[in-house]
């Protein structure tokens, strides 16, 4: 029989009610021991590090709350990161200063870049993973970060008191209960809790609770959470089997090197840890209909296909796949699970069948003829919280200071998480503070695209980053985050490093000095075709040619250009990236040009704040039907714009909420004109606080 | 999904133009993230001799140009008397006066421009398609110019207070003249234009977020290639036949509906003062819709008398119910007639619960529609007697018999037909036409940047824009639509 331990997502994310010691892991030798935090991190997963990094970053005295310090930065499931969409989700994270992407810098052992033919703007980032690699690494950076402390235990309880009166939310977090009954206080709570609620491992006709064996997953918080009233869903994923290495005739299949030079996830690192000879290769196989076979003879023994947990719209295991395609061959990557691991991770063949029929379904796969299975595959059935019911800055709306991150939202994969986790710590940071929320929006980032997603939309599958999914797709690009985010990050909130800010202002001065530079030379098209000719420039157009626009052609990059006109563009080759950077802008700045114009009429909705305290179900002297109303109220949308998102909501409502927005601007405004009697106002709050 | 108030158009703002002019600074075209510029026609149809098209947005200074070339603009806030010809082609429109009021100081707070021009729809229609092809302008959305006005603080919080109800109007007018103008042939040809533009995109996308993780199979893209050709080729073949086909049918549309037998028939002869119906006492006589173009207390009106509305006929009423239910849903101005000597009976029941209390009922934001509740065959009441049922709504008596009533009748119609054609939004159909011969080509000059881009993401974008000029149309196109389709159609995941 196979052993479950260590082995899947929901080992990694349950909780335990075994009482370990209170090991205690200071990262900070400056920082006191105690049990009073900033910010209370709960789980070690992909959200949970992201988390409590970036709050320790914004200068929060941060606990990061997990059952085994040593499963941090655990890859529980596949062993790569990036891709198309996700690839665009870790830079962002990294100009943020997050942690998964120099992580991987460090870790990877097979770089390559996605859909490199099919333009920049989709290009997916993509490494496998050594996944002892990068847990090591990740719990170095986690146990060095200042102002960070790991503790082990399980939490079993949240402790609430009464709200902030000047927020809505109908209470506040101020700490947890540990399992031993210890306490721990806090002034912001993160839950990055993963698939623990509730989670149900399945093979074949076999469930276990997500704990380990004789273990309820943590029913404590999940109580408590479901108390306050949160509504609950219910998703399913998977894992395929994994595979002896030694056992797979890897001689008769299609091999896939990485690439050389491998492109770094991480703006700040111009290279990556290992040379590209030194990497694994990947390996290609297909199924075939023996596999359809033993699926289709065998789905009474596979209760985690038949039940009706709602799965993806996209097929995630093997038998959905034969199901919904039949009669095709599927692709099956084989990946290397480390360095020195004799592990080899089957990509598509996720399975729930029993163990031993998957040992037999995999032996009939074309070089896996006398492969060993090592773990068997398993389903994983879990509740997820609606994510209608938390802010763009990933606050619940019902209980003022709890943050949500990561799975526990309905999303799936590390980098959705991790994106997720920044997000949720630089805020749970700034709220300490009293300062505004740091919000990124759908024309700004891939994170703001998942989070406004989430949060207006809701989601009944798994949800996973599609580049499709952002309509300013050519703006948001994997080249330009730092651009976008990396500003911000450092004036607005401060979780940016001072080098990593200096950085990116070298890269945008001299980009924007590029590029100005290339719209200054200009030549008629008949000397550029003479200059340069192997681009495809049509001759005759009377109107001289800047440098930019030729520049556009696919065949022409800066290396040629720099070769045509060597003054003054020499200097501008010297750094490869800036070099790619300026042809990338050029090959879409005539598109750039409508898009940013749509991007700031859609930044001007979403500068119309909503007010948060707004019931919609009783506002009176406002015309809206009542389905609208229950629409706003569940997913009380922060700003016009997110408003106008929302399926149902009418552009005749829409109007009536702006004149909210407007009214609610004029009061704020009489306010501002006597800040004595707002300053007043606060105290007597303060005096009544103290009273309660 | 409705998505964003200044966003309505996200794709379709984005007329065709060379990618040269808009990078150039000082040709005139409006600096980046300014917003769109929008024109529509703000006086109503009708009998008009003036007709008022209005621009709004930081184009609006070059439209002027464009239209009035080579002269300068006027001087602000005064009229001046200029000859419009078509920017592209440089035919001559209409003499007419302009006006250019410059932002902050205009209706809407930005660059303003208005062109009086003589009312005849085929002056209008032409000034309309020469504003469309300037580029950075696009036809306005429903009640876009006030909400413009609003949000640069040009209106008070008591005028917005009937902003929704007037947008809701809007809305309401063009969803009928829209269904009006969709219903038929060339409905047919944009829902399945739109479809095999989806898919294609959806193709596109998957492409683009599946093709090298997952094995989509051979030929994908070079499919969704061959489809765009084909509506390259079907949308170019349907503007340039665009001239002919589609007849106008101009005028606000009543329609005349009731349950069998109560004398719509009559009515309709009545107004048109001409018989166009065949009447009997026999119920179900009308089994058509019939039309009949007239002249309703002095505006143009399209006058349709419908089958009674009742279930369980042979199928030949039968389907003449069903298209008057169809027609119910486009009219302007419904006349809901019933026999007054007969409101017990389940037929008027029926009829007062389904078409009579949703229209009546509605607050501004439901789908409300007017309507005229007319009481017929009031010579057979008792005289002198209580009159029909107080739970009724408002209603008029008449009596097509004797013409009593008729003038009450005449007087009703007049107000609510002024409202009606006051408004510019239901303005004639040729105009609506223009919006669609806007966006069609719009879409296709998009569909040609498809073809000749390499950069992938870039050749979606284009796809994406055709798509959204489509939506305009037809509605539709959403992500979620496209997911679907892609996981509908490919085997991607994990």
């Amino acid at each position: 029989m196979f052993s479950l331990r260590g082995c899947g997502p929901c080992v990694a994310a349950s909780f335990t009610k075994k009482h370990l010691p209170l090991l205690r892991f200071i990262g900070d030798s400056a920082a006191p021991l105690s049990t009073n935090f900033d910010v209370v991190v709960i789980g070690g997963g992909h959200a949970g590090t992201e988390a409590a990094a970036a709050a320790a970053r914004c200068g929060s005295r941060t606990l990061l709350l997990t059952h085994r310090v040593d499963t941090i930065g655990q890859m529980s499931c596949n062993p790569s990161f990036g891709g198309i969409g996700k690839g665009h989700l870790m830079r962002e994270v990294d100009a943020l200063d997050g942690l998964c992407s120099r992580i991987c810098d460090q870790s990877g052992v097979h770089y390559k870049v996605l859909n490199r033919r099919k333009g920049p703007a989709v290009w997916g980032l993509r490494a496998q993973i050594d996944r002892k690699l990068y847990k090591q690494n990740m719990q170095k950076e986690i146990l060095n970060t200042p102002l960070l402390t790991v503790q082990e235990g399980a939490v079993e309880d949240l402790i609430l008191t009464e709200p902030e009166p000047e927020h809505t939310g109908k209470c506040r977090v101020s700490g947890v209960v540990l399992a031993d009954g210890s306490t721990v206080h806090a002034e912001s709570v993160v839950l990055t809790t993963g698939t623990f609620l509730r989670g149900v491992i399945v093979i074949g006709l076999e469930t276990h609770p997500a704990g380990r064996l004789g273990d309820q997953p943590s029913i404590g918080l999940a109580q408590t959470l479901e108390k306050l009233g949160f509504v609950v869903g219910r998703l399913k994923t998977g894992t395929p089997p994994r595979i002896a290495k030694e056992s797979i005739n890897f001689s008769i299949l299609n091999k896939q090197t990485p690439d050389n030079p491998s492109i770094p996830f991480s703006f700040i690192n111009e290279t990556v840890w290992i040379k590209p000879e030194d990497q694994l290769p990947c390996y290609l196989t297909h199924t075939n209909p023996r596999v359809d076979e033993i699926v289709l003879e065998n789905l009474h023994l596979n209760s985690h296909i038949k039940e009706t947990t709602r799965g993806p719209r996209y097929c995630p295991s093997i038998e959905s796949k034969v199901l919904r395609f039949p009669n095709r061959l599927h692709q099956i990557w084989l990946e290397p699970e480390g360095m020195d691991s004799d592990l080899i991770y089957p990509q598509g063949l996720s399975v729930t069948l029993p163990a031993e029929l998957q040992e037999k379904m995999i032996t009939c796969i074309k070089g896996l003829e006398k492969a060993k299975m090592i773990q068997p595959g398993y389903g994983v059935q879990y509740d997820y919280l609606d994510p209608r019911q938390i802010t763009p800055s990933l606050e619940t709306h019902l209980v003022q200071r709890l943050f949500f991150a990561g799975q526990i939202n309905g999303t799936t994969g590390y980098e959705e998480a991790a994106a997720q986790g920044v997000i949720a710590g630089i805020n749970a940071s700034l709220r300490v503070k009293r300062k505004p929320p740091f919000v990124i929006s759908r024309t700004e980032g891939y994170i703001g695209v998942l989070i406004d997603d989430l949060t207006t939309l809701g989601t009944n599958e798994p949800y996973r980053m599609f580049t499709s999914r952002a309509e300013f797709r050519l703006s948001l690009r994997p080249d330009n985050a730092d651009s976008r985010l990396t500003f911000r990050g450092y004036k607005e909130v401060g979780c940016v490093s001072q080098q990593r800010y200096e950085r990116a202002s070298r890269m945008k001065t001299s980009l924007e000095e590029g590029i100005s530079v290339l719209k200054s030379i200009e030549f008629s098209s008949s000397k550029w075709k003479k200059l340069i000719p192997e681009a495809s420039i049509s001759i005759g157009k009377s109107l001289p040619l800047r440098a930019l626009d030729v520049l556009k052609y696919e065949e022409v990059d800066m290396k040629l250009l720099a070769k045509a006109v060597p003054e003054p563009l020499k200097k501008y080759i010297k750094c490869r990236e800036l070099a790619e950077r300026l042809k990338i802008e050029a090959t879409y700045e005539s598109v750039l040009f409508h898009q940013q114009q749509q991007i700031k009429e859609v930044q001007r909705d979403e500068a119309l704040q909503l007010p948060k305290d707004l019931d919609y179900l009783t506002l009176r002297d406002v015309s809206l039907s009542y389905e609208v109303r229950e629409k706003l109220q569940f997913s009380r949308p922060e700003t016009i714009g997110a408003a106008s998102r929302i399926p149902g909501v009418t552009p005749a409502a829409i109007i009536n909420l702006l004149r909210f927005v407007k009214t609610s601007q004029q009061r704020q405004m009489a306010v501002h004109e006597l800040p004595r009697t707002d300053q007043s106002l606060c105290d007597t709050d303060r005096l009544e606080e103290r009273q309660l | 999904m409705w998505r964003g108030l200044w966003t309505l158009v996200a794709w379709a703002a984005r007329g065709p133009r060379s990618p040269r002019s808009c990078t150039r600074q000082g040709s005139g075209a409006p600096a980046p993230g300014s917003g769109a510029t929008i024109f529509a026609l703000s006086s109503g149809q009708g009998r008009c001799g003036i007709a008022v098209i209005r621009t709004s947005g930081p184009a609006s200074g070059h439209a002027l140009r464009s239209l009035t070339a080579p002269r300068d603009l006027p001087p602000a806030r005064s009229a001046c008397l200029r000859l419009l010809s078509h920017p592209r082609s440089g035919e001559p429109l209409d003499r007419a006066l302009v006006l250019w009021f410059p932002g902050p100081q205009s209706f809407t707070g930005e660059d303003c421009a208005e062109f009086h021009v003589h009312g005849g729809p085929a002056v209008v229609s032409g000034v309309l398609q020469a504003l469309g092809s300037v580029p950075g302008l696009r036809p306005a959305e429903a009640g876009e110019f006030t909400r413009r006005a609003f949000a640069h603080g040009k209106l008070s919080l008591t005028e917005v207070e009937g902003l929704a109800d007037l947008i809701h109007a809007e809305t309401e007018a063009q969803r009928r003249q829209a269904l009006r103008q969709l219903d038929g042939e060339l409905g047919h040809l944009c829902h399945g234009w739109a479809k095999t533009l989806t898919k294609a995109l959806a193709h596109v996308e998957a492409y683009i977020d599946f093709g090298e993780d997952d094995n989509l199979e051979e030929g994908v893209l070079e499919r969704a290639d061959s489809q765009v050709r084909e509506l390259e080729l079907a949308l170019s073949a349907h503007l340039r036949d665009a001239r002919r086909g589609q007849r106008l049918r101009s005028g606000a549309h009543v329609v005349v509906a009731g349950p069998p037998n109560a004398g719509k028939s009559s009515l309709v002869n009545l107004l048109s003062r001409k018989p166009v119906s065949i009447v009997s006492p026999e119920p179900g006589t009308t089994r058509d819709v019939l039309e009949i173009p007239v002249d309703l207390a002095g505006f143009p009106a399209l006058l349709s008398d419908t089958a009674g509305l009742r279930e369980g006929v042979g199928p030949v009423e039968q389907e003449g119910v069903r298209r008057a239910r169809e027609r119910l849903q486009q009219a302007d101005l419904i006349l809901a007639v019933l026999d007054a000597s007969d409101l017990a009976s389940p037929s008027s029941r029926n009829f007062l619960d389904t078409v009579v209390a949703p229209a009546g009922a509605g607050s501004p934001n439901e789908s409300s529609q007017r309507l005229l509740l007319v009481l017929n065959k009031s010579d057979l009441l008792p005289p002198g007697g209580p009159g029909p049922s107080p739970n009724l709504p408002p209603h008029l008596l008449l009596s097509c018999l004797t013409g009593e009533g008729l003038d009450d009748l005449l007087e009703a119609l007049r107000k609510e037909l002024a409202e009606v054609c006051g408004d510019p939004s239901t303005g004639p159909p040729l105009l609506t036409r223009a919006r669609h011969q806007h966006h069609l080509q719009g879409c296709l000059d998009a569909l040609g940047h498809y073809r000749q881009t390499k950069d992938l993401a870039l050749a979606a974008e284009a796809l994406r824009l055709a798509r959204g000029h489509l939506g305009r149309i037809t509605g539709g196109g959403s992500t979620e639509e496209v997911l679907d389709i892609i996981f509908r159609d490919f085997c991607v995941g994990k």
